[in-house]
């Protein structure tokens, strides 16, 4: 890494830290009175201290919507590269593009095109979800034949079973709900708190300018 | 809890995290060598360097997912962390002929997968291997264009590391139809449940964020693991002697020593666990 590259990425690293601290601060102290023992001034001072990530936030809010322009113009750039290949499906790509853009232009807005073209197709494909995950599940116990992979499929089996409306059924019913409200519930939660701590580390990480998006 | 203990609740985790890494950095490089022994054993992670090797000889591709994991959205910590293991896998096969293709639903993380793609690829390439395929009004379409992709370029193996929900069942499927493998982690509880039941090999929750230290050649990214690792170990044992005491109340027998011994005995059951794994 030569020193210019070095240099930015000291600089991208601490404008980084600089934002992330101001940041993270400002959400922390910032609109909460009590925080300063309810003083006179107190109410300016923790509105004052909301302002920068108020003001930051925003401007994130504005780069995403632009974002979308970076997104197209990849869009594009790599199905015109792949055309050079002969790639088919680029080119209908391509075409679609420029004839959607043209009928929601001259149309005023018109977004029927979209509705009557892609909605159909993508409830065709939720369809085919479906197949693919009782597909997949069916194979749950080739991929992982364990006692794992049995409890997932017996679970599986007796939540599908207990969800019937069957007058037959109805202790597997008080079964499966016991499962959904208790053991399914609690581990949903057990792994969203390991997202969480994952996210905390990650978020140090890059508020400490270690991420190496900022390292070059 | 008010609001203001909640506040200062949180400075002090994010203080005591910072602390927790860097005394973990620390310890770490007090030691000659960068011992592995340190982190537990994660079976997905496993696979990924007979994947690497495959798409280096058979001279296909990896396909590296992020899903609809988007900078400066709610899940942007998934996209850093997705892009840092995406990272270390690029420089794995950096010595292959192929570039890894990177994709995702999210323009935001255009850049980022340029970039990381430009960082472990010093050839050329970077700016039309990381793709940018639109989820639509679902997130059905960025399935449908994956897809298309792994029928288009035949990738060795897909790696789907982000923000998934159960469109993930139609990426795998069709990889698995291809004999392509895939290891999946998602930060949705739902896509989690298709990648367990139909990746050959899934992460599981904050496995996602400590994926890079496993596959990393060297650094400091051990170190960001073991910390997890010992806040989870924390969180358990927190919560195993809150639920002691509740039972506790209940119970006039069970007395704090009871509970203390209990607490030890779950402790030593969960890092005799995480060993084994």
């Amino acid at each position: 890494m030569g020193r210019g590259q070095r240099f930015g990425a000291f600089l991208s690293a601490l404008v980084a830290f600089a934002v992330g601290v101001t940041v993270m601060l400002s959400l922390l102290l910032g609109d909460n009175p009590a925080l300063f023992g309810n003083q006179p001034g107190s109410d300016e001072l923790a509105r004052r201290l909301a302002l920068p990530a108020d003001a930051l936030l925003r401007l994130v809010a504005i780069f995403l919507a632009l974002s979308i322009v970076i997104g197209i113009a990849n869009l594009l750039f790599v199905h015109v590269s792949r055309l050079k290949s002969g790639k088919f499906y680029s080119a209908v790509l391509l075409a679609s593009f420029g004839f959607t853009v043209f009928w929601y232009v001259t149309r005023q807005g018109d977004t029927s095109l979209l509705e009557a073209v892609q909605l159909p197709i993508e409830s065709a494909l939720a369809a085919l979800l479906f197949v693919s995950l009782v597909h997949g599940g069916s194979r749950v116990m080739s991929k992982r034949g364990d006692l794992w992979g049995l409890l997932f499929v017996a679970v599986v089996v007796l939540v599908l079973l207990g969800s019937l409306p069957l007058a037959e059924l109805a202790p597997l019913q008080a079964w499966s709900d016991w499962l959904m409200r208790i053991p399914v519930s609690a581990g949903a939660r057990a792994m969203l708190l390991g997202i969480a701590l994952g996210i905390v580390t990650a978020g140090l990480r890059a508020l400490l300018g270690q991420d190496r998006s900022y390292r070059g | 809890m008010d609001e203001t203990t909640l506040q200062v609740y949180s400075v002090l985790f994010v203080l005591a995290t910072a602390v927790l890494v860097y005394t973990a950095r620390f310890l770490q490089a007090r030691r000659a060598r960068r011992s592995r022994r340190a982190q537990r054993q994660i079976a997905g992670i496993d696979l990924i360097p007979g994947w690497a090797g495959q798409a280096i000889e058979s001279g296909r591709p990896l396909h590296l997912a992020f899903g609809s994991a988007g900078v400066g959205e709610d899940n942007t910590a998934v996209a850093l962390a997705g892009a840092e293991f995406f990272h270390h896998l690029i420089q794995r096969v950096g010595d292959g002929d192929v570039s890894p293709i990177m994709s995702t639903s999210a323009a935001a993380t255009v850049p980022l997968a340029q970039d990381t793609l430009r960082r472990g690829w010093s050839r050329c390439g970077a700016l039309t291997r990381a793709q940018w395929l639109p989820q639509g009004k679902r997130s059905i379409g960025y399935a449908a264009a994956v897809s298309c992709l792994i029928e288009s370029e035949r990738p060795s193996a897909h790696i789907f590391a982000g923000s998934f929900g159960p469109e993930l069942a139609l990426m795998i499927d069709s990889a698995d139809r291809r004999g392509q493998g895939s290891l999946a982690v998602s930060d949705q509880l739902q896509g989690q449940a298709v990648a367990y039941a139909m990746a050959d090999e899934a992460l599981i929750g904050e496995e996602l964020f400590a994926a890079a230290a496993y596959v990393a050649e060297a650094g400091e990214a051990p170190a960001d693991a073991i910390v997890m690792d010992v806040w989870r170990a924390l969180l358990i044992m927190g919560m195993s002697i809150v639920l002691l005491l509740e039972v506790a109340r209940q119970l006039p027998w069970l007395s704090w020593q009871a509970v203390a011994v209990g607490s030890l005995l779950l402790l030593g059951l969960g890092l005799l666990v995480n060993r084994r794994r």
